[in-house]
């Protein structure tokens, strides 16, 4: 940086500046969607019609927004809690995976006629332990052979989506899904409830995944600032060697925390089986735990914050499948403005530390 | 089979082998480029997309090079000179590439291309059992395996090589002697996208031969995750990738013969096999990390 610490603070006193920054880099991240759809032979002006109507304008479109929410919200604490321990999780995408593997083998295992107060607690604990045990693996090669954490977590997603393939296509096909590989639907008792008497569902299909997600954060705002475990993470993720030295049991703390994001991030692929799919199959992870990584960096793993950037994320994962349906585009192609927006707000320099 | 599973994994290793190197000159410079698979996704789409339109496999590559160049450019820009989060911003770059080659490459899904095709070396390919396993290969990997002294030479015996290992060890004597750590980076990173390009490349005009949205599937994570096997070391990436293509070509083969283990379990064996080696080596070999890279799994504000 050219500018001394001086002039930075009075660029950052001046009014509004902050303010025009946000919207040169929001009008930056729509500019170059806008081309790269240009580009590809689409048409911008649909494109972004296609993204503001189904969030905001169509009348479940809010409703959508908050559906897709809820799986980021849980994924990027599954990321966030790891992180104030100073660990990389980037396996969200696995844990949520094993999550809903582990809430589906626990709806086998229940009688269909048990009632939804029974059977929802169990399928959510299914779910939990699933992406407990699927992130315990990278905690204890971290403590044991000090293998990187971000990296195993990381090759591990590829191999719990490579499990859930194995078993829609194989044991637990099922018979009448006409050749698709997808299990079978979970019985009526093993479904989350509507939240349909919210104004804000507009009738659609929001549930109570977003009720477990924000009780998961208010959860992990209380033991990020207010319980012993969470300042005890903090000071591991401050300076290990001093925790280490300060007689904290840091391999059980790192562990704890990878264990406790994990079971979080295995929660969101029990929210998503019992509150959108109601079935396992290939495409349920949806990238929620890429993105879950990148809300918790955003807001620097500040459970405060990350409802609010779960939905703007949440927002643009609805916009994708408008892109699909409406323009015609691949869902995907959304990730441009997803990436370009971002991209902007790293080059201001809002993650700016010593250079690494 | 031993001879088809040997051959396979020089031909499918090679791919994740340019991509490996290419993560190893970044790392060497400090930079740990999680958008590799980003760029071998943008060296796939843009080197068949070229393929198909020029009827050229050769001009194919250096386009899929150039595109894997320029968005680790764009990933170096960020990181480098803004200082942001290497890992993060090595995911949000690479959620670009996955945008990118999926709107752009829309038209090419499922159409065929006259790729790469398989170039016997003369004379030697003749060879019993090592002329299959070595010589009989599409040219690009041949380039590969010359790549990997290749780059060892350029690193631990030519001053470009020097400067890239001080901008990873010791910036502040890139300073001294009137360098920029930080343009050594910019070009350490752009080289590797640049290979990782190659890489991508090969995947689509030499191996599978058509082009599908995130047809990557974690190659790029798997090199970077072989860098660390290799200890930084380019030979040690050829050992790594000849792994990793054994696995997977091992697995081929065991569906093609018709084992009793399901395909889709078959399938995680390389990314199992990658972790595994890593266990098994990972405990000597974090010492020979360069400095640089410490500071780069800091996660607190």
């Amino acid at each position: 940086m050219t500018a001394g610490p001086a002039a930075r603070a009075a660029a950052r006193m001046r009014p509004g500046t902050g303010l025009v920054r946000w919207l040169a880099a929001i009008g930056a991240g729509l500019a170059g969607f806008a081309l790269f759809v240009a580009i590809a032979g689409g048409s911008p002006a649909a494109a972004l019609q296609a993204i503001w109507s189904s969030t905001v304008v169509d009348a479940v479109g809010p409703g959508e927004v908050l559906v897709a929410a809820a799986p980021v919200i849980l994924c990027a604490l599954a990321v966030a809690i790891p992180a104030w321990a100073g660990l990389w999780n980037l396996g969200g995408e696995g844990q949520l995976v094993v999550g809903a593997i582990g809430a589906t083998v626990v709806s086998q295992a229940l009688p269909s006629s048990l009632g939804s107060w029974a059977a929802l607690p169990l399928l959510l604990a299914g779910g939990a332990i699933g992406g407990a045990l699927w992130c315990a693996i990278p905690a204890v090669l971290r403590v044991t052979v000090n293998l990187n954490e971000a990296i195993s977590s990381l090759l591990l997603s590829y191999v719990a989506l490579r499990l859930l393939d194995y078993l829609v296509n194989g044991p637990w096909k099922d018979p009448r899904s006409l050749g698709f590989p997808q299990a079978e639907p979970l019985p009526d008792g093993h479904r989350l409830g509507g939240l349909d008497w919210l104004p804000v569902a507009g009738g659609g299909r929001l549930h109570t995944g977003l009720l477990i997600a924000l009780a998961a954060v208010a959860a992990a705002v209380v033991a990020h600032r207010h319980t012993t475990w969470g300042f005890r993470l903090r000071v591991v993720g401050g300076n290990g060697e001093a925790a280490r030295r300060g007689g904290l049991p840091v391999k059980r703390l790192i562990v704890g925390a990878m264990v406790a994001g994990g079971a979080l991030a295995g929660v969101a692929g029990m929210v998503q089986l019992s509150g959108v799919e109601f079935q396992a199959k290939g495409g349920i992870a949806g990238a929620y735990g890429f993105l879950g990584f990148l809300v918790s960096w955003l807001v620097r793993h500040d459970p405060r914050w990350i409802v609010l950037a779960g939905i703007a994320i949440g927002a643009v994962r609805v916009g994708g499948d408008a892109l699909q349906i409406d323009a015609n585009l691949p869902a995907a192609s959304v990730n441009v403005l997803l990436a370009l927006l971002l991209l902007a707000i790293l080059a201001r320099g809002r993650g700016r530390r010593r250079s690494a | 089979m031993i001879e088809a599973v040997l051959a396979g994994a020089v031909r499918g290793g090679s791919s994740i082998l340019f991509a490996a190197l290419g993560e190893t000159v970044s790392e060497r410079a400090g930079v740990i480029n999680l958008s590799t698979e980003g760029s071998m996704l943008c060296g796939a789409l843009a080197a068949y997309a070229t393929a198909v339109e020029t009827g050229s496999a050769w001009l194919g590559v250096l386009a899929g090079a150039a595109a894997g160049m320029a968005l680790a450019m764009l990933f170096a820009a960020v990181v480098v000179f803004r200082a942001a989060n290497q890992l993060a911003t090595g995911i949000v770059v690479l959620f670009l590439a996955l945008g990118v080659t999926s709107l752009l490459g829309r038209d090419y899904v499922g159409q065929g291309v006259d790729g790469f095709t398989r170039w016997d070396v003369p004379g030697l390919s003749d060879i019993p059992f090592v002329g299959t396993v070595l010589f009989a290969h599409d040219p690009l990997t041949y380039l590969a395996l010359l790549a990997a002294p290749l780059v060892w030479w350029l690193m631990f015996r030519t001053t470009p090589g020097l400067m890239v290992r001080a901008a990873g060890e010791r910036p502040e004597v890139l300073v001294a002697t009137g360098h920029s750590p930080n343009l050594v980076r910019l070009a350490a990173v752009a080289a590797g996208g640049l290979l990782a390009g190659i890489g991508g490349a090969q995947i689509s005009t030499a191996l599978a031969l058509n082009w599908s949205e995130n047809m990557i599937q974690g190659r790029g994570f798997v090199a970077v995750a072989l860098v660390i096997f290799a200890a930084w070391n380019p030979m040690g990436a050829l050992a790594g990738a000849l792994f990793f293509g054994g696995i997977e070509s091992l697995q081929l083969q065991l569906q093609a013969e018709g084992v009793s283990v399901p395909a889709d379990l078959l399938n995680a064996l390389p990314y199992l096999a990658t972790i595994a080696v890593l266990v098994l080596f990972s405990r000597r070999r974090l010492h020979a990390a360069p400095d640089g890279l410490t500071s780069v799994f800091e996660t607190s504000p």
